[in-house]
């Protein structure tokens, strides 16, 4: 007897008692903890530890720039940083520029216009360490590029790619990149084209405006949203450029920033102070990302389509 | 609008030809190298086409009592490959250099015909999965690296999506402070790179017993995903019409059972778009799964290590690829309606 009637006592003030914890004005909390929890165990503290390492010497004593130091004594430091600041700027200035073009005319109706944008869309769904050996197959001196060069008589010996050193590599990587990335920012300036309303243009080319002008003064600001989500997107990305360019140059031979990071967590694991560089480095990489991001926040303010979904 | 002169047409046309030749060229001359046997890829100038079969120039040497076998390649030109009268010899060789799965008797039995009526060409299909079975063979770990990659993939689309979507409800529907500071948190996640956090990251797994393993690799996939799928769905989520999940309450539905039956579906596309981009999250990257693990790569991983600085014998990584390649591009393009929707919307 005891049984039944126990927790029909029990249950109400227990119901009560869930009721208290587990209400309207408590729901978001208990949404959000886990999340928190997650964040706080899983980039709060590797964060902390990554300031802990990059501002500790080998011995564990505290160093304010004894381990920039470190990086800066490096022979492939400098290159590392000019090579990425060079890839970033040109290869996001290139991209944008094609998928502009590309987007304002793909954006008028005609007649296998979904295919061709399929067929475009290919090279974006290929995973980077497929393009490299996409690529890879091509550059050697054997390889297709020149195939095609020769048979098309545009060279008459072949060119070594793979022997190229220097801005000329890094050039080579930005085609590659090129390739692999601009139809992600074609999508991203399609979609902004797409929310522009006819009329605006339709009213524009009444007032006699001249296409040109309708692209200059009428399409490209009412686009500057999507503009700058994708540059700053494609920017932030471009930093982060390694994989590409160790499979098809190898390591060391055109330093980049993350390039260097998977060279020491890579190859040379296990030296002494190889550990403090690769944190170091990924530190600066961090640092210039999260730079690129504060910006983004700065010139979007509250105008761009990423705030808005953020704002909602 | 007025419609488009004569000139602009020609420019548009010739523009769109360029960048359609500069994206189907490459792959079309990747595919060729993918299924190039031993000899071909060593071939120059090389031709964007696959060829599915090879042809063999065979005279019989009295002399020496053996067969000269000389590979045609498809300029019609010959090339010395292998004198021999051992079927083992050449039925190994022309498994090696031509993926052509012959038996040395059946290859002897061809070749009698040569004795009485002289050199002959003879023409034998290729096996196709030659490279494939090659690139599991020749990179260890490579069976176990493609399972490794789906058990990641897995296991980061599980988990952003259920924090990713918890949070995105919360901030969709519910009013409390500091919502803004949270979504600004968020986004500042999601740029965050996640090269920076790898390293530091492998001495908290290593406590957690999760170093080397799937699970911690999708536990640093899901960081950007999980804040990327709770901006997706949260912009979701505010679309969808309260009324309707008023509604299911007044009906006596609880809590629960109206988000599973009438929110959840409705949010369907943006779940399908988020996981889309945990996918290729996980699937591509090489980075992490490099500084994350030991002796279980992933799949990109281990086509990478195969590959290493070789410029050598590049058809049997170039079939690795295009084992990475397919689900990346089936996934893409399958989920790409819902992504599309989404785009009608909101842009990423």
């Amino acid at each position: 007897m005891q049984n039944s009637v126990i927790p029909n006592q029990v249950k109400p003030s227990f119901k009560e008692q869930m009721r208290k914890v587990f209400n309207k004005r408590t729901a978001p909390f208990w949404l959000l903890l886990p999340t928190f929890l997650y964040y706080a165990i899983f980039w709060l503290s590797p964060i902390l530890i990554s300031i802990k390492e990059v501002f500790t010497t080998l011995d564990g004593s505290f160093t304010l720039f004894g381990n920039f130091k470190f990086i800066w004594e490096q022979v492939s430091f400098l290159p590392a940083l000019r090579n990425t600041a060079v890839f970033a700027a040109v290869s996001v200035i290139l991209q944008f520029l094609i998928a502009l073009t590309l987007a304002i005319m793909i954006n008028r109706k005609f007649k296998g216009q979904k295919l061709i944008l399929f067929l475009i869309m290919i090279p974006m769904a290929i995973t980077p360490t497929a393009v490299a050996i996409v690529w890879k197959t091509g550059l050697i001196s054997s390889g297709w590029i020149n195939s095609l060069l020769q048979s098309l008589n545009f060279v008459d010996e072949t060119i070594p790619f793979l022997g190229l050193r220097g801005l000329d590599a890094v050039m080579l990587i930005i085609l590659i990149d090129t390739w692999t990335v601009m139809p992600s920012v074609l999508i991203i300036l399609i979609a902004g084209l797409g929310n522009i309303p006819e009329e605006t243009k339709e009213a524009a080319y009444i007032f006699g405006a001249s296409k040109w002008r309708i692209i200059k003064d009428v399409t490209i600001p009412l686009l500057k949203p999507s503009i700058i989500t994708a540059v700053i997107l494609r920017m932030i990305a471009a930093v982060q450029v390694w994989a590409v360019v160790v499979m098809v140059m190898g390591f060391s031979n055109v330093p980049f920033l993350v390039e260097r990071i998977a060279y020491y967590v890579g190859p040379l694991s296990g030296l002494t102070g190889a550990n403090k560089l690769a944190y170091t480095y990924s530190f600066l990489t961090a640092l210039i990302v999260f730079s690129v991001t504060l910006i983004y926040f700065k010139v979007s303010k509250r105008g761009t389509a990423l705030d808005r979904g953020t704002q909602k | 609008m007025k419609k488009l002169s004569v000139l602009q047409k020609t420019i548009i046309t010739l523009v769109m030809t360029t960048v359609l030749l500069a994206v189907i060229v490459p792959i079309m001359f990747f595919l060729a190298n993918a299924f190039s046997n031993g000899t071909e890829i060593y071939e120059y100038p090389k031709t964007p086409i696959i060829s599915f079969s090879v042809t063999v120039y065979v005279e019989y040497n009295e002399l020496n009592n053996e067969y000269t076998v000389k590979y045609v390649n498809r300029r019609g030109e010959q090339q010395n490959a292998i004198n021999s009268n051992s079927g083992l010899l050449l039925s190994n060789y022309f498994e090696q250099y031509f993926s052509v799965y012959k038996t040395g008797d059946e290859l002897l039995e061809d070749f009698e015909i040569v004795k009485t009526e002289g050199p002959k060409e003879f023409t034998y299909a290729k096996n196709m999965f030659h490279n494939f079975k090659t690139f599991f063979y020749i990179t260890s770990k490579a069976e176990e690296a493609l399972v490794n990659s789906i058990v990641a993939v897995l296991f980061t689309i599980l988990i952003s999506l259920t924090l990713g979507s918890m949070c995105g409800y919360a901030i969709a529907r519910f009013r409390f402070r500091g919502k803004d500071q949270i979504s600004v948190f968020l986004l500042i996640v999601r740029m965050f790179p996640t090269v920076g956090i790898s390293i530091p990251l492998a001495v908290i797994l290593i406590r957690f017993n999760l170093f080397d393993t799937m699970l911690g690799l999708a536990i640093l996939y899901s960081l950007p995903n999980i804040a990327l799928t709770s901006w997706i769905t949260s912009s979701i989520f505010v679309g969808i019409n309260r009324e309707l999940e008023e509604a299911s309450l007044v009906f006596g539905a609880n809590g629960f059972q109206t988000f599973m039956k009438i929110t959840l579906p409705m949010a369907l596309p943006a779940m399908a778009a988020s996981s889309m981009y945990a996918f290729l999250t996980a699937w591509n990257d090489t980075i992490s799964a490099l500084i994350l693990t030991n002796d279980h790569p992933t799949l990109a991983l281990a086509v990478y290590q195969a590959i290493g600085d070789n410029t050598t014998n590049l058809q049997y990584a170039a079939a690795g690829s295009i084992i990475l390649i397919i689900p990346a591009l089936i996934f893409t393009f399958v989920v790409r309606k819902y992504v599309n929707q989404m785009w009608g919307s909101v842009s990423v």
